[in-house]
């Protein structure tokens, strides 16, 4: 077994790195594409360099920690470019800026207004029932309104 | 192997564990909290995130889509003492992954335990029929108390409905019969309606009817003595020519009318073929003593022209009996 892996030299790099990117596809989420592409490269490398095993295992090790960073750029740029829907599991952000009509007046400060056949509980300045205030601001479930 | 071996290779052991605890991509729906050592401090959106490792741990994975519990079934006692069987469901979504974490222990529980006490309160204050009939105002009631109770926890609660409201079988029962009496009582004042409305109809019927009779009869009566005024009329007119024409002429002639149709009338008496024996009343006497009068008139009008006769009759010609009266038909 341990005869097999080093006569294989480097190429066990390489192989090493296509099984971590199958797994990674077998597993979303988990980051072993990373590990497979730092496999890769010091696949790559030690085919031009003449490395020891050692410092191709910490090399390794290196190039897997410094993906992280780099990775997350990628991930971060990717979620700004194409959010098509920004307000997915965050249904009071979607509120902001929408009028609706007061169906209990807002008493010190707190009242209530109908959505989506639902009661929303909201805050802002003491106003009577039906009167129209406006969405201003939203933090998890308590609406912040102003009137119109 | 030397200590560097060892080394190098527990390296990369660390290093990819140290990822594996620094990297988390939580999925979309869900909400992580993380805490250090062991208190909260962040919350970890969808996406990509890189937590401290050592340091940081993930506490808990919050659901944060829109999650619907089914509140078992429970009795209820209603106002009027009814025990009713009733189960519902509860939809709620998570705002706010940090509180839903850490300011409840068992959210599930305490939403399923709030609402069942809560179904409590709200039905044990209604009537059976209320309960029965009232669903929407009992949701509402149950929603309005119930989201407003689980705030702190970072929830809402969107809406929470009634399922089944089961009352027991003998009130089904008796409710059943209730029902068919309403719609017995429905028919059969409907149908004693309609036999009012039809008689009433045939009375006004037969009412016009009559009335339409009595019209009628009015008319004739009032045609029929029209009829009568004529013919009276007629009689008076007829009776005024005719005595104008005795008037003019003489009253020889009326006798000679009554005498000719008092003949006739005999005639026609003896005619008869079962009368063998004439019952005649003693005026009839008197008329008889007219045909004296009938002589008298012949008498009278040939002794009065004898003279002039005999000469005709010298003559050879017919004797002259006076101008002929005109002639006299009674309307009937």
């Amino acid at each position: 077994m341990t005869e097999m892996f080093t006569s294989l030299g480097t190429w066990n790099w390489l192989i090493f790195g296509f099984v971590l990117m199958a797994l990674e596809l077998l597993a979303p989420g988990v980051f072993m594409f990373w590990l497979g592409l730092a496999a890769l490269l010091v696949g790559l490398l030690s085919f031009a360099i003449d490395l020891s095993w050692q410092t191709q295992l910490l090399m390794f090790a290196v190039f897997a920690v410094a993906a992280v960073p780099l990775w997350r750029r990628v991930a971060l740029s990717h979620k700004s470019a194409s959010q098509s829907n920004p307000f997915l599991n965050k249904r009071t952000d979607a509120l902001v800026g929408r009028v609706f009509t007061l169906e209990k007046p807002i008493i010190d400060g707190a009242g209530t207004v109908r959505i989506d056949d639902t009661i929303w509980r909201v805050a802002g300045p003491d106003a009577p029932a039906g009167s129209r205030v406006r969405v201003v601001q939203a933090d998890g479930a308590s609406l912040t309104v102003a009137a119109v | 192997m030397t200590g560097f071996d060892i080394f190098a290779i527990a390296f990369v052991l660390l290093v990819i564990v140290t990822l594996f605890a620094g990297v988390k991509t939580v999925p979309q729906g869900f909400d992580w909290t993380i805490e250090r050592f062991g208190k909260f401090t962040r919350t970890l959106s969808p996406g990509l995130n890189i937590i401290v490792p050592y340091f940081d741990r993930v506490g808990r994975k919050m659901n944060m889509m829109e999650q619907v519990i089914s509140i078992p079934e429970q009795e209820v006692i209603t106002k009027d003492n009814a025990t009713v069987t009733v189960d519902g469901v509860a939809f709620f979504q998570v705002f706010d992954a940090a509180k839903a974490s850490y300011e409840v222990s068992d959210l599930n529980q305490a939403i399923i335990v709030l609402t069942m006490t809560n179904i409590r309160s709200v039905m044990g204050a209604m009537d059976l029929d209320q309960v029965l009939s009232h669903r929407d105002e009992i949701n509402e009631r149950l929603l309005r108390v119930v989201d407003a109770a689980v705030s702190p926890w970072g929830i809402k609660v969107n809406r929470i409905e009634i399922k089944d409201i089961v009352p027991p079988a003998d009130l089904v029962e008796a409710m059943g019969r209730q029902m068919k009496a309403e719609r017995v009582k429905r028919a059969d004042i409907l149908q004693a309606e309609g036999q009012r409305q039809s008689e009433i109809l045939r009375a006004e019927g037969a009412k016009q009817g009559q009335i339409l009779q009595a019209e009628g009869r009015k008319e004739a009566a009032f045609r029929d003595a029209e009829a009568r005024e004529r013919s009276a009329e007629a009689e008076a007119k007829a009776t005024q020519m005719v005595s104008e024409a005795i008037a003019k002429g003489d009253v020889a002639a009326l006798n000679y009318f009554i005498a000719d149709k008092y003949i006739k009338a005999f005639g026609q008496l003896a005619d008869s073929p079962n009368q063998k024996i004439v019952m005649l009343p003693i005026e009839a006497m008197s008329i008889l003593g007219s045909l004296a009068g009938i002589g008298e008139i012949a008498k009278a009008t040939f002794g009065e022209s004898s003279a002039s006769a005999q000469a005709a009759a010298r003559r050879g010609s017919v004797p002259n009996t006076g101008p002929t009266p005109p002639p006299f038909t009674p309307r009937p």
